[in-house]
């Protein structure tokens, strides 16, 4: 009995010495840290280094118009804090000269760079993010048109939080495939590789109403690390076709001048990209194929379209042709590999590569791409003509 | 310091010994009869003192030798009626059969042809006279016999059987052990009509002299299993045995252990099942609670209405209560780990909303978790001790206080309220488990306050470990689950048809010997 107890003693002496050990290291408290939502990089005035904008919570505020069940406070849930420096870690650190708590930022949303920022050198400046460990790369990359500290003063309506607002919306564009999401480990691994062009969509202030609103638009393009160009709505879902990213949306085909339409539903697409080398000379087959519904039409007097599915098949797949063939000349203009084609003639020809790695800008500019395009009716959302008498 | 601390142990433990050493029973010679009927009341006076309970009723046999005879008992504990009709009024004025004082047949004739009782004993040994005296049996005397009848006339009040008050089910027998220890073999036997079932009464406690009862199946235990049985009761040596628990502290494996070894019931359906699967019933006088050995981890976790209800359902709620099991002893724990440590496994909005309740509390949150768990065990303690109607009271002020006020003066967060009110209602999930719950739940919370969820998983860990070493009666405490048996998960977190349940639990019955046909699985008649 006596050895039993001894035993246990000592585990238990044991135990607590553990405890002395370890301390309470990186124990911090809820209210002792003030969680970063968003993160705005610009370009200062006066040229050199960064100009850092973080958004973080007011706890209080949230729970403050929680309690009084209206947002309609003047009192805003979030704090713009502004700060410049040479080094973005130093500047990041050096937030608590402003801020009573610490800056805490795995939760951040959003990181947003500004139009200038984004001119210049933008992996040295982004480093930090994904060299310390509070950061996670999930965070979705933006780019403004103007400041991006200025985005981050504009109140959304809906959500507390402007950072907060942006992601969700973020999320949501993605669903209508017209503009891209993009975090940070897509953005860095283009970054990184030696022939794809990194890319980030656009946010912009717009005015409607005499109040200022967000507005998420176009995709940003970036030659090496600098901001080269812009695609629009509709060369943005071209490049989603060709990375296979588009989930769902709306695919307007016209089916004459007079303005009648048919409007198809995307159910499900998906795209192949086959490299192929033929002579010595690089080239690229895509294959998209999609699934859709018809949603809406304006042309016929009876609703049976049934008898025109091929027709309707063609005019659908000539839409995302034209898509992706937008994309592909905006690509070739701004001399952007967006579409990652190096990267797979990389994996497919290894060999080869090495010698098509030196010129891939002028390799890419006469690249031979062939698009197929398999377009299908689903549903043609049927509803037969009811015969008159019966 | 540590040296120290080890030395006073060891002190304490030789001195326990020191003192077992003096209080060895003392082997005395036994006091017997003689056959002289004045000098045994004199020696049974002695004995038995001079409380006024104790009643000698003299009496001169019917019949011309006027032999003298002797009643020996406690008026509170008998039975009148059987002491006035069956005892008395056959001896006094029935037949005429004791002629003679020297007759040595007169035990045997006034046993088997006057009394009209139906347990009498012949007994020459003054202890065994005594005991049965104190325990509500009457003891006769024959003047010039040196051999004593033990009447059986146990009487006096006993509370009835009634439902079950720690254990209520919904589906299934009502019935719960009462205080009388004949009572509740009577209930098992009634469960069990065989042969084998063996009850095997000893007594224990030299001062209270309790009865302790084996119950268990004759081919069905494990005879090592019973014999260890009786080497540990038979090794107690105390003064009284006035509950179980004083039964199951003496004989458990692991009396360090914060988990008990030993499994407890009050319900005669629960004992009965643990025996038929090979078990042995502890059952002792005056406490309504029977103890059951060996014990596994997972019998706490099971509830006899498993067995009564359909299967789907019944796993659903086992798995329910191991859920509740672990929130009971994690939900604090994990909840600091996450605020102090680990905000950023917090979905984001979930932290806005955490980060809003927090704002201007003064406590760190480990201390605030403290604080409402010990406030909650002090309410829970309140609620049980204090008579019903301040029971109420206390219960009113308590969610008053504690639910509302402490969190609308800003002291403690609305989320720590919600999770020690979760981790309240899961304890209660799995009742006997819920004193352990208690423990583990504030030195898990301690350790997350130290470490987060390092601190969490060392517990977790050891606690395991500690659980998977631990032994109950020979067989491994944590099975089925470590060492793992396939057999016997059936009857785990998924409690399969009793129809395919076909072995005992292989933990208990080693022999692994079937329960039931096979191919008991219920099927409609096939179509001619």
């Amino acid at each position: 009995m006596g050895s039993s107890f001894k035993t246990i003693l000592k585990q238990i002496a044991c135990f607590f010495l553990i405890l002395t050990l370890s301390g309470c290291w990186n124990s911090r408290e809820l209210n002792t840290i003030s969680i970063v939502m968003g993160t705005g990089l610009d370009k200062p005035e006066d040229g050199e280094g960064v100009l850092i904008t973080a958004q973080v919570v007011k706890p209080g505020e949230i729970k403050a118009s929680e309690k009084e069940g209206t947002t309609g406070t003047d009192s805003n849930a979030y704090w713009n804090l502004e700060r410049e420096g040479m080094s973005t870690f130093a500047t990041v650190r050096g937030f608590t000269h402003q801020a009573s708590r610490r800056l805490f930022f795995p939760h951040n949303q959003v990181l947003i760079l500004g139009e200038d920022f984004a001119e210049e050198n933008v992996r040295k400046k982004i480093d930090i993010f994904v060299r310390d460990p509070e950061n996670r790369l999930t965070v979705w990359v933006l780019v403004s048109k103007g400041k991006a500290k200025d985005i981050f003063y504009v109140k959304p309506e809906l959500e507390k939080i402007t950072a907060l607002s942006i992601s969700n919306m973020v999320d949501a564009y993605a669903a209508t495939s017209q503009s891209i999401s993009v975090n940070l480990k897509d953005f860095l691994t283009r970054i990184m590789s030696d022939s794809t062009a990194p890319v980030a969509p656009f946010i912009k202030i717009a005015e409607k109403g005499g109040k200022e609103v967000l507005v998420m638009e176009g995709t940003a393009v970036f030659k090496k690390d600098g901001l080269a160009g812009e695609l629009d709505s509709k060369e943005t879902r071209g490049l989603m076709w060709v990375l296979g990213r588009v989930k769902s949306g709306i695919i307007e085909s016209h089916f004459s001048e007079g303005g009648e339409y048919v409007a198809f539903e995307i159910v499900r697409a998906s795209s192949k990209i086959s490299p192929e080398i033929k002579n010595g000379k690089p080239c690229v087959k895509i294959t998209i194929n999609e699934e859709g519904n018809v949603g809406e039409e304006n042309f016929r007097d009876g609703l049976d379209l049934a008898s025109m599915v091929k027709e309707l098949e063609g005019k659908k797949s000539e839409v995302i042709k034209g898509e992706v063939m937008a994309a592909l000349k905006k690509a070739k203009e701004l001399n952007a590999d967006i579409f990652g084609f190096g990267e797979k003639i990389h994996k497919s020809y290894p060999k080869q590569w090495a010698k098509l790695k030196d010129n891939w800008d002028t390799v890419f500019n006469d690249l031979e791409v062939e698009v197929l395009v398999n377009a299908k009716l689903l549903l043609t959302g049927e509803i037969k003509t009811i015969e008159q008498g019966k | 310091m540590f040296r120290y601390i080890l030395r006073k142990v060891a002190f304490l433990s030789t001195c326990g010994k020191n003192s077992n050493e003096k209080y060895k029973y003392k082997e005395v010679e036994e006091n017997r009869l003689c056959t002289d009927i004045d000098q045994n009341l004199e020696a049974l006076k002695n004995i038995l003192g001079s409380s006024n309970d104790i009643i000698t009723r003299e009496f001169v046999f019917a019949g011309e030798g006027r032999v003298k005879g002797l009643l020996v008992f406690i008026e509170d504990l008998v039975d009148n009626k059987i002491i006035n009709e069956s005892i008395i009024k056959p001896l006094i004025s029935g037949t005429p059969l004791i002629y003679k004082k020297e007759n040595a047949d007169n035990v045997n004739v006034v046993k088997s042809e006057m009394l009209s009782v139906g347990d009498v004993k012949q007994e020459n040994s003054m202890d065994e006279i005594v005991y049965s005296c104190l325990s509500g049996d009457t003891v006769l005397l024959i003047d010039g016999s040196a051999e004593a009848l033990i009447i059986a006339s146990q009487g006096g009040e006993n509370r009835g059987v009634e439902e079950s008050k720690t254990e209520s089910v919904v589906r299934g027998p009502r019935e719960s052990f009462s205080e009388d220890l004949r009572t509740n073999t009577s209930l098992l036997r009634r469960k069990i009509k065989n042969p084998d079932l063996t009850l095997e009464k000893m007594k224990i406690g030299r001062r209270t002299g309790t009865m302790v009862c084996i119950s268990y199946i004759k081919n069905l235990a494990a005879p090592e299993l019973i014999e260890e049985v009786r080497r540990r009761l038979k090794a107690i040596d105390t003064d009284a045995i006035l509950e179980s628990g004083y039964i199951e502290q003496f004989i458990e494996d692991a009396p360090f252990s914060i988990f008990p070894t030993v499994s407890h019931s009050e319900k005669p359906d629960v004992i009965a099942a643990k025996i038929l699967e090979g078990r042995a019933a502890i059952m002792i006088d005056r406490t309504p609670f029977a103890l059951t050995v060996p014990m596994l981890f997972i019998e706490d976790f099971q509830s006899p209405e498993d067995y009564y209800s359909r299967p789907y359902f019944s796993s659903f709620i086992r798995i329910i209560r191991f859920l509740s099991f672990l929130i009971s002893i994690l939900a604090p724990a994990t909840y600091v780990a996450l605020t102090t440590f680990h905000q950023e496994l917090i979905p984001t909005n979930l932290l806005l909303t955490m980060a809003a309740a927090r704002e201007g509390t003064p406590f760190p949150s480990v201390l605030e978790a403290g604080i409402m768990v010990i406030t909650f065990e002090i309410l829970k303690e309140a609620g049980i001790r204090l008579p019903r109607p301040v029971g109420q009271a206390i219960s009113i002020v308590g969610a008053l206080v504690v639910g509302e006020s402490a969190v609308s003066a800003g002291l403690i967060g609305a989320p720590m309220v919600i999770v020690v009110a979760i981790t309240a209602v899961s304890s209660f999930v799995v009742p006997f488990q819920s004193d352990t719950g208690s423990i583990l739940r504030i030195i898990l919370l301690g350790l997350a306050g130290f470490m987060g969820a390092v601190g969490i998983m060392m517990g977790l860990l050891v606690l395991i470990v500690h659980l998977a070493s631990l032994r109950s009666f020979g067989a491994p405490y944590f099975s089925p689950l470590a060492p793992h048996n396939a057999s016997g998960m059936k009857d785990t977190a998924i409690r399969a048809p009793i129809w395919l349940m076909d072995t005992r639990p292989s933990s208990i019955d080693r022999d692994k010997r079937r329960r039931q046909a096979a191919h008991s699985k219920p099927e409609p008649p096939k179509k001619q």
